[in-house]
């Protein structure tokens, strides 16, 4: 069991994190991160399949960095917005870690086009404290999408 | 489109919009090309080691099953009843000894024979089937199979030359490079829809001067560039392409110049990404081969990968990718397969932007198929080049599509 305290504190978290990116604060994206991390949005069949293959792997603070770069500055494509919708926050702690499954659909609106579903899943995290504060050791977003519409431009 | 003639503008260097918008023409393309005397990519064998292994995948528009069965053999079955026309599968992947049909349970075995048909003989002396309704002729369509090294390949025509003469001695050299026989690991899947005609993500590989201009991550850190040494090849019908290329320095030259998407500056936090190593013979470090006509068979640096191309009217496609290595990689190699992999797919560092900018392009053409795009880049020919700034393999490209339409 955990207590209340905690569990507001984790939900905050996941919601901070959702809206940092559903806001365009992409520099702020890897900072959620502990330095020793794991970051991979993998698609449900290879998570069920014990297939490795991430749709987005980052297993470093420096390749958080280098994909903030590249969704912020190098890659093209045309604007819009997005929005997390959060399911409630599933948490249970072990020692010092704590694990917690949340739902998540993210709605997809394109300059000018009908907002769509750009994927639904659930993200598995890992979380640990560092110098006082949450982090992800690790973050699995298992996405249940079979046909991801276009492209994911940022993070989810 | 209504009823407008379907002309194609002289030459080799115009390719006209309706190609990409007209539903008439794409009626014809499933017919003539996806239906016709073509071999169609179907997957890989390692998806299905086992016996009674199957993957659901798609022909054009058609649901096909392939199925590995008790003899280690794979054969492909059209995914549709016999009885009254139900999709009989409706998993992507799974494992089973017989299909049978859960609306009349009509069951078939791994090779499509009709297996057996419920209250044939008739309940209490009544119904049933007639004397003469034939087991044999009530099966399963089944499509004849090539397996090369790895891959699966299907046609639905008598008609399709053998798969060897088929590609051509120069493709299958590169097809036989990477799947060089082999036992191949299967690394997982992902799968996009992009709302762009099916043949411009053909010539989206074809043409090769677009990474230089559109990816800047490819630019920057020269996996893939016009001032790369490079070749282009093609086969006798122009609709097979081979593009090669070696991987160049970070570094300002008389090509790097002229793209604005070039940064010097640039470095990688973390520099594993682009830790690559040589494991091929030759120097190429990117061989991007399209088999017409609904296969990418790729090596970018230690990315593997297959994408295969399913059409969905002329106006969408779906591209299935599969990420693979082979039995024999340590688990370093693997991890380095799976990191690079974040250049490809649908969140790839690169193939964002070919998603973003083919989507575009339907956009841009779709009420004007009356217009024509410009291949002229390398001249008017349809020779093979030795460098990249060229669109020659479009002009081959079409040159071989008109012949297979009869336009």
């Amino acid at each position: 069991m955990i207590s209340s305290e905690l569990r507001d504190e984790i939900a905050d978290f996941i919601n901070a994190y959702a809206l940092a990116i559903d806001d365009g604060e992409l520099e702020r994206w890897p900072e959620f991160f502990a330095n020793d991390c794991l970051y991979k949005i993998i698609a449900k069949e290879n998570f069920e399949s014990g297939l490795p293959l991430g749709l987005l792997l980052c297993d470093s603070q420096g390749m958080l960095q280098d994909r903030k770069e590249a969704f912020s500055k190098l890659n093209v494509f045309g604007p819009r917005s997005w929005r997390h919708m959060l399911g409630a926050v599933q948490a249970s702690k072990s020692d010092d870690q704590i694990r917690a499954r949340t739902s998540f659909v993210i709605f997809e609106t394109l300059a000018g086009e009908d907002t769509h579903i750009l994927c639904a899943g659930e993200y598995r995290d890992i979380l640990i404290r560092e110098n006082d504060k949450l982090k992800f050791r690790e973050r699995l977003c298992v996405y249940d999408t079979t046909m991801i519409p276009n492209s994911i431009v940022r993070p989810i | 489109m209504s009823g407008a003639p379907l002309n194609w503008p002289d030459g080799n260097d115009r390719v006209p919009y309706w190609v990409y918008t007209d539903q008439g023409n794409y009626e014809r393309e499933l017919e003539k090309i996806f239906y016709g005397p073509v071999w169609n990519y179907a997957g890989l064998e390692c998806e299905i080691p086992n016996a009674g292994d199957f993957k659901g995948t798609q022909i054009g528009e058609q649901s096909v099953i392939v199925v590995r069965d008790d003899e280690g053999n794979i054969n492909a079955l059209v995914n549709r009843c016999a009885h009254r026309g139900v999709k009989l599968c409706e998993q992507d992947k799974g494992s089973f000894h017989e299909i049978i049909c859960p609306y009349h349970q009509w069951a078939y075995d791994l090779k499509g024979n009709l297996l057996g048909v419920p209250f044939h003989r008739g309940v209490k002396g009544n119904g049933g089937m007639p004397e003469d309704f034939s087991m044999k002729e009530n099966g399963l369509d089944i499509l004849r199979v090539h397996v090369r090294n790895g891959g699966i390949f299907v046609t639905m025509s008598d008609e399709a030359p053998p798969f060897e003469a088929y590609m051509g001695e120069r493709i299958l050299g590169y097809y036989d490079r990477e799947l060089d026989g082999r036992a191949l690991r299967l690394l997982g899947h992902s799968r996009q829809r992009i709302g762009a005609n099916w043949k411009l993500m053909l010539e989206n590989i074809k043409d090769s001067h677009h990474a230089s201009l559109l990816h800047v991550f490819f630019v920057t850190f020269g996996l893939f560039r016009v001032d790369n040494e490079s070749r282009i090849e093609m086969d006798d019908t122009g609709l097979h392409t081979a593009l090669s290329s070696i991987r160049g320095k970070q570094e300002l030259n008389d090509g790097t110049a002229q793209m604005r998407s070039f940064d010097s500056d640039l470095e990688l936090s973390d520099p594993n990404l682009l830790d690559v190593i040589p494991e091929f013979e030759g120097d190429q470090t990117v061989v991007m081969q399209t088999i017409w006509p609904n296969v990418i068979l790729q090596q970018q640096s230690n990315t593997l990968a297959t994408r295969q191309i399913v059409p969905k009217g002329p106006n969408a496609f779906e591209l299935h990718w599969t990420f693979f290595g082979y039995e024999t990689d340590d688990e370093k190699m693997t991890e380095r397969r799976l990191r690079q992999a974040n250049l490809m797919g649908p969140a790839g560092l690169v193939s964002i932007d070919d998603g973003q900018i083919l989507e575009r392009t339907q956009k841009g053409i779709l009420a004007h198929p009356g217009k024509s795009g410009v291949v002229e880049l390398g001249g008017r020919d349809t020779e093979d080049a030795d460098h990249m700034v060229t669109e020659v393999a479009l002009r081959a490209f079409y040159k071989g599509y008109r012949k297979v339409m009869g336009l």
